[in-house]
């Protein structure tokens, strides 16, 4: 009771008024205290509930370089986390056991990644029946192109001759495989889809080779 | 006195910080409002087969769609009885998925998997028998997979990813021809 507030004036007098006045504002702290502590909590609660729903935690993703796959994604015995992620995303994504989603929002060395760069995605073939890599707007939009490329899949990507293949991610054409990233100098999100993995781990659940999936390399920027 | 109630505070802060973080995990599924199941459901009506059209610039009804997948969908209502989906499947690559209001992808086939290129399907609530399709008919019954549905509503997505650009319209006119609608014991 004394610690803290002996060096204000009217709690060194002793009489029966700063008594009263000294326990007024004691309650008054008390209520102080717990509004902030409530008021803290509540945003360390949701805070971390949102970071952890949105972005994905140890618990629930596998990051591989850029790359970021929800494990249990589509699962009806998936986890709360996972769950809340997929009502919240309005996608109707497949079970992780019949096809795996990664989504990369920057570049393989960690540069968010913008539509005023330009960039080469660079992989071997992956070992599923159907794959592909879109580019959205960082609302999950497609991005407006004069020729309607959106994306590239397994099927009618350019590859070369040892089956690697390359794709020229930038805002104006370019050569072999061009996935245009327009032109309002927007932040970017790729997705790469791969439907029906030959590989599984004990879970069933699709099993992607971390080598396996593709640099994201900056080449220059505006 | 005074100075232990500070740590008596953050104890409690954290305390009530993780009940609050459970609640709003799993409450946050049931408070998204523009879910998938909402969105389609803005569409039309259920037991109906519906093509979605192809994701373009400005034009999705869900967020990172696959630009080179055709979709087509089936809100199904268990309420009046079982629902019957039946699509000729072209190509090893098509999925057909169900899912609860909540996105859980309960049930999913390949085409690769079937056997056949027709598939003949019927989702029953769990309290709801399908049995008279193998007695009404028997010569059809292993060729119709009847799935056990956890919800009363849910939706069936067909995705049809595309072997090529040229190939789109081919995909949209083969899930032209699939259906869905409430299920009428085979005769």
């Amino acid at each position: 009771m004394t610690s803290t507030l002996t060096n204000l004036p009217f709690v060194l007098s002793s009489s029966p008024t700063a008594r009263r006045e000294d326990k007024a504002t004691q309650s008054m702290r008390d209520l102080a205290y717990f509004i902030g502590t409530f008021a803290v909590a509540l945003l360390l609660g949701i805070g971390s509930a949102w970071y952890m729903i949105e972005y994905g935690s140890p618990l629930t993703t596998t990051k591989v370089g850029p790359w970021a796959s929800w494990d249990s994604e589509g699962k009806p015995d998936a986890d709360p986390y996972t769950r809340a992620h997929v009502a919240r995303s309005g996608r109707l994504p497949l079970s992780s056991t019949v096809a795996r989603y990664f989504v990369a929002r920057t570049d393989s060395n960690g540069h968010a990644l913008s539509s005023s760069c330009e960039y080469t995605i660079e992989g071997s073939p992956l070992n599923a029946r159907w794959w592909s890599i879109a580019v959205y707007d960082e609302y999950g939009g497609l991005i407006d192109n004069p020729t309607s490329r959106y994306s590239f899949n397994s099927e009618e990507l350019l590859r070369h001759s040892d089956g690697t293949f390359r794709i020229n991610l930038a805002s104006t054409a370019r050569p072999e495989n061009w996935l245009p990233s327009g032109t309002d100098g927007q932040t970017l999100i790729l997705m790469l889809r791969i439907y029906s993995p030959r590989e599984t781990d004990s879970l069933g659940i699709g099993l992607i080779p971390r080598e396996r999936l593709p640099k994201i390399e900056r080449k220059s920027c505006e | 006195m005074r100075v232990r109630i500070p740590g008596l505070y953050i104890v409690l802060g954290l305390v009530l910080a993780g009940i609050i973080h459970i609640i709003a995990v799993l409450t946050l599924p049931m408070l998204a409002p523009k879910n998938a199941h909402a969105r389609l459901a803005a569409l039309g009506p259920a037991n109906n087969m519906m093509e979605l059209p192809a994701a373009a610039p400005g034009r999705q009804v869900m967020p990172m769609m696959a630009p080179d997948v055709r979709y087509a969908f089936c809100r199904f209502d268990l309420a009046n009885g079982p629902v019957r989906l039946k699509a000729a499947v072209p190509d090893d690559l098509w999925l057909i998925a169900l899912y609860t209001p909540e996105g859980d992808n309960f049930y999913s086939v390949a085409g690769a998997d079937m056997k056949r290129a027709e598939i003949d399907l019927v989702i029953a609530g769990a309290d709801q028998t399908v049995e008279e399709a193998g007695a009404d008919a028997p010569e059809s019954s292993d060729e119709v997979v009847v799935v056990n549905s956890p919800v009363t509503e849910g939706v069936a997505l067909i995705r049809a990813p595309l072997v090529g650009p040229s190939r789109s319209a081919r995909a949209e006119q083969a899930l032209k021809t699939t259906s869905c609608g409430p299920y009428a014991k085979a005769g």
